[in-house]
């Protein structure tokens, strides 16, 4: 059985990561644990052809922590088949430095019940201007996350 | 020119490695910085020897962690 059999694929991308940075953002919880109840324990993640395992996931929740982001994900479309899912979304992010826009190409496979087992990402900087300070109205392929 | 290579934790992917590149470009005397996000290393090279509080608090405003001593 699948996660992904019952929901749109666009809905459960953007809630996994919406509600996966919420949790890194508004508690002080050990990350670790965090993770944990996001990826199974052999997660394997290569974003832009480099690998994270669960440990440099751990780590890498520092700087996410530290700069305490305002991010707004826009996901503009996605496909699932079975355990796997393919999507591309823009996350816009705001910190107290700079504004970001990231496109993604995702694909991805999940465990039953909904953890990331394997991920792999292509990223790139959008032009920052494609990053509004002022979201736009939420609709239902949108998902917000403020710090 | 001085190079030295330092380990810092938490980087992911070539973004991350533009922002500890940024500010570790802020730091008077440094020539180039070269971040290998797979290894979690970054070389700095640099007019002088650069003192370890500014590498790491450069690091630390990046939102990263340096976690060892220069190793030229």
């Amino acid at each position: 059985m699948s996660p992904l059999n019952d929901t749109d694929p666009k809905q459960f991308i953007a809630d996994f990561f919406t509600s996966f940075t919420e949790e890194l953002l508004h508690s002080d919880e050990d990350p670790a644990l965090i993770v944990d109840r996001y990826h199974t324990p052999d997660i394997v993640q290569i974003a832009d052809g480099n690998r994270m395992d669960r440990d440099k996931l751990i780590a890498h929740t520092r700087p996410v922590r530290k700069n305490r982001p305002t991010s707004r994900m826009e996901v503009h479309e996605a496909l699932a088949n079975g355990d796997q899912l393919a999507a591309r979304y823009t996350w816009y992010v705001q910190n107290r430095k700079r504004d970001l826009a990231l496109e993604v190409c995702f694909f991805g496979q999940f465990a039953p019940d909904g953890r990331m087992r394997r991920a792999h990402m292509l990223t790139r900087a959008l032009p920052t201007d494609a990053a509004p300070r002022q979201p736009p109205p939420a609709t239902t392929d949108r998902q917000e996350t403020s710090a | 020119m001085t190079e030295n290579t330092y380990s810092v934790s938490g980087m992911a992917c070539g973004h991350c490695a533009g922002f500890v590149t940024e500010e570790l470009e802020r730091i008077p005397g440094v020539a180039t910085v070269a971040v290998d996000v797979e290894n979690g290393m970054v070389t700095v090279t640099s007019d002088s020897d650069l003192d370890i509080a500014d590498v790491r608090a450069a690091v630390e405003e990046a939102g990263y962690e340096l976690t060892t001593t220069p190793s030229p």
